[in-house]
């Protein structure tokens, strides 16, 4: 490799600052205005000092995706923001050269760290109190051990079980608890109202429900052991699912007939995408009641029941 | 899932009685992961009748028996039993609405075209079935533009206008080819709205003159005048607001048309200018026909050729009056289907807190309670502030209280709801009336003050329920 010398790269970089000053230069001619829709007040993303300490930031996630469209000068504007109104999707976002504008850019990297939040916080203990459930965990011992040791995220503690059994009536018809899963922000956000619409829903059929709990660092298959434990006949979870960059609170019902430590993963019933954009929780709390109902009646779940 | 169900269109209209029968295909759209989407995904008309005159007793008169006839021998040339129809829509139109006894004709058919075929009429609802069996709003949603279709008919020329897709105003004139009639090279009837059209003018139009070609041409000429008024082509002139059927309105300001189609029995006549005796139906329609065709105002307007023209009022009432509820709903078993529901619908401000929506049904109720009798109404609003588990509950009490005494009669409780919330809800609804009523509480549906529903029974394994909403007063 060739090494420069000095009086060679002081060269290069008064070349490359010459360009990028010419690059910053008015345009000769000003840009048609974009349509108002096209541009949304944009954040100010410069602003630290601007902002000063008595401002304060625009906050970039609350900017619903569905209703951002930053191409400039498009073709067909209106039919593609019209069309993107129908999903959440990084699509009409503009581009920077090759690359993304900066408010896009921000937006990604916020919604990639509400993920990360999801998936790295715990659930409040205060919060599960409240939501009438007490608090038991699986064999990991830390977030850390739940993330490398899927194995021991499928069983309870000795403890967990012990109080499980104590604290539960046996031979439930259904058994609910609800789990953290990959999402401990699904939690907060949805069970406040899935879980009470579902018990409501059993109610509404008159189906007996056993005594719901949380588990801490669980997997789905947890769901097995639960469900052997109090010979129980459907249970239940209602956990948070692996969160994406449309949403960190998407929660799943994992629903089975008699399930039993090591049966194929599909005689699991699954109801996904729960939450405020998804399927809202207070309805599929109430959809989920008929999912049980049907599997009672057929005593069979997952592929071996038709919805 | 994939389940078909047929529908029949039936259009008493003023010169022509017609009448569709249609698939309507229902498909669950969401992954089975997901809370099922169930959604109309085809709409196919699978036999056309052919078009008869509508038989008339008298000038005033519908001949109920000969149109029975007329749809008994379709049943039977379509191979389709009134008991395989589930959904569908008899339609009577324009003048012949005006008849006497169309209350009596629509009853006499509801009973024989099927389970679930309601009776509708009502210029603003013809307006949009024809425009939609024309296909002007799926034309407006392609090219992004506002398109008007005009049903030029025999008595009237119902107008919709469609911005993108959306509806957005309809009206209707009394304008339309049969308005006058020629018989042996003489005028036979003038309808007295274009009678005074003419005199404005200085045209003395007289039935039992004779039928002057020119004469004639100027009048239709003033007829499609009037028409490209009501599209704001021109300002409107002394005569124009006169001309609207039972003094109705004309299209809201915002509604601009772009674009134009025609349907109706005129309408090929505007596309095809026919060669020949201008007179052979008996009427101007020809002539109207051809006077539209050279109106330099319209002429401005895109024009577009329509999926269907004589037949698009009787393909709209087939194929387009039926929509499906949302996918997760409550209903107790064996209380549906439901027809001629009325709806009592709790307006915006009202619903904003449950208090507000409780009086509004404690307020309203006792107008659909002719002389005290408690008899069946379907509550609506939108429900889209009450999303959350308790704020539900809430107004599953708000619904309770409010209506109190309709609830303690031995009708069913209705509810018809347009958020997500139809499930739910009627859960909520069913705990606190204690099981002791049977509650349909169905959403995804929009209705408005004064519409009748129609609830039939559940399809697609009892996720959803076809609906027709509709609105039954004869002068709207």
């Amino acid at each position: 490799m060739r090494v420069l010398d000095e009086a060679t790269l002081t060269r290069i970089i008064e070349q490359v600052v010459a360009e990028l000053a010419q690059d910053e230069r008015p345009p000769e001619k000003p840009a048609p205005t974009p349509a108002a829709r096209t541009e949304p007040a944009a954040p100010d993303i410069r602003m630290p000092e601007t902002a000063g300490e008595a401002g304060c930031l625009p906050d970039i996630t609350e900017i619903d995706i569905r209703e951002q469209y930053l191409v400039e000068q498009p073709e067909h504007g209106e039919a593609y923001a019209d069309l993107k109104r129908n999903a959440p999707c990084r699509l009409g976002i503009g581009k920077a050269g090759a690359r993304y504008k900066t408010l896009p850019q921000l937006e990604f990297r916020a919604a990639h760290s509400a993920a990360q939040d999801a998936v790295f916080s715990d659930v409040d203990e205060a919060f599960i109190a409240s939501q009438g459930v007490f608090l038991v965990q699986s064999q990991c011992d830390s977030k850390d051990t739940y993330l490398t040791r899927p194995d021991l995220g499928r069983r309870l503690s000795k403890a967990a079980a012990d109080t499980i059994r104590e604290r539960c009536r046996a031979h439930p018809t259904v058994q609910i608890y609800v789990s953290d899963g990959l999402s401990s922000a699904a939690v907060s956000a949805n069970i406040p109202d899935l879980l009470p619409a579902l018990l409501q829903g059993l109610q509404n059929y008159k189906i007996d429900v056993g005594t719901p709990f949380f588990v801490r660092y669980g997997r789905v298959g947890v769901m097995d052991e639960v469900s052997e434990l109090l010979g129980a006949e459907v249970t239940c979870v209602l956990i948070g699912e692996r969160p994406g960059l449309i949403t960190a609170e998407s929660m799943s019902a994992y629903i089975a007939y008699r399930a039993t430590v090591g049966m194929p993963e599909a005689r699991r019933t699954v109801l996904s995408n729960i939450h405020r954009s998804g399927t809202n929780p207070a309805e599929a709390g109430a959809h989920i009641a008929d999912i049980i109902k049907l599997m009672l009646e057929k005593k069979a779940s997952g592929t071996d029941l038709k919805l | 899932m994939h389940e078909e169900i047929c529908s029949v269109g039936v259009d008493i209209g003023t010169s022509t009685t017609q009448l569709i029968f249609s698939r309507l295909t229902i498909e669950n759209r969401a992954s089975s992961y997901t809370a099922p989407r169930i959604q109309i995904v085809k709409k196919e008309v699978v036999h056309r009748s052919g078009i008869y005159f509508t038989p008339l007793r008298s000038g005033t008169e519908i001949d109920a028996e000969a149109v029975k006839e007329i749809v008994r021998k379709e049943y039977a040339a379509a191979g389709i039993r009134p008991a395989d129809v589930r959904t569908g829509a008899v339609i009577i139109t324009g003048e012949t609405a005006r008849k006497q006894n169309a209350n009596e004709v629509l009853e006499a058919l509801a009973s024989l075209a099927g389970d679930f075929v309601v009776a509708t009429a009502g210029p603003d609802l013809e307006s949009v079935l024809s425009a939609r069996g024309a296909g002007a709003d799926r034309l407006s949603e392609e090219a992004r533009t506002a398109v008007a279709n005009l049903d030029v008919g025999g008595g009237t020329t119902n107008i919709a206008v469609f911005d993108k897709g959306k509806l957005a105003g309809v009206c209707c004139l009394d304008i339309g080819g049969r308005l006058i009639r020629v018989e042996h090279g003489r005028i036979a009837y003038v309808y007295h709205k274009i009678e005074a059209l003419a005199r404005a003018h200085g045209i003395a139009l007289r039935a039992g003159d004779a039928a002057d070609v020119e004469m004639l041409r100027r009048v239709c000429g003033l007829m499609a005048d009037q028409l490209a008024q009501a599209l704001s082509r021109r300002p409107p002139d002394g005569q124009h607001a006169g001309l609207y059927t039972n003094g109705g309105k004309p299209l809201p300001e915002a509604a601009r048309a772009r674009a134009v189609t025609y349907s109706g029995g005129v309408a090929d006549c505007i596309y095809t200018p026919p060669e020949g005796d201008v007179f052979r139906y008996g009427d101007v329609g020809v002539l109207l026909g051809q006077a539209i065709r050279g109106n330099a105002d319209l002429g401005g307007l895109r024009l577009f050729r329509p999926a269907e023209t004589i037949r698009a009022t009787v393909v709209g009432a087939g194929t387009h009056t039926t929509e499906v509820s949302g996918s997760t709903i409550h209903y107790a078993r064996g209380r549906l289907p439901v027809k001629n529901v009325p709806v009592l619908r709790v307006s915006e401000e009202d619903e904003a807190a449950p208090e507000t929506l409780r009086d509004a049904i404690r307020r309203q109720m006792p107008m659909y309670q002719p002389e005290g009798r408690i008899e069946q109404v379907a509550i609506a609003f939108s429900g889209r502030s009450y999303t959350s588990f308790a704020a539900i509950q809430k107004l599953a009490a708000a619904v309770t209280d409010g209506a109190a005494e309709s609830i303690a009669g031995g009708n069913p409780l209705i509810l018809v709801v347009e958020a997500d919330i139809g499930k739910v809800l009627g859960n909520a609804l069913n705990v606190r009336l204690d099981f002791r009523k049977d509650v349909i509480c169905i959403d995804g549906i929009r209705t408005q003050d004064g519409d009748y529903v129609d609830i039939g029974a559940p399809v697609a394994d009892g996720h959803v329920v076809p609906v027709v909403v509709k609105t039954l007063i004869f002068n709207s």
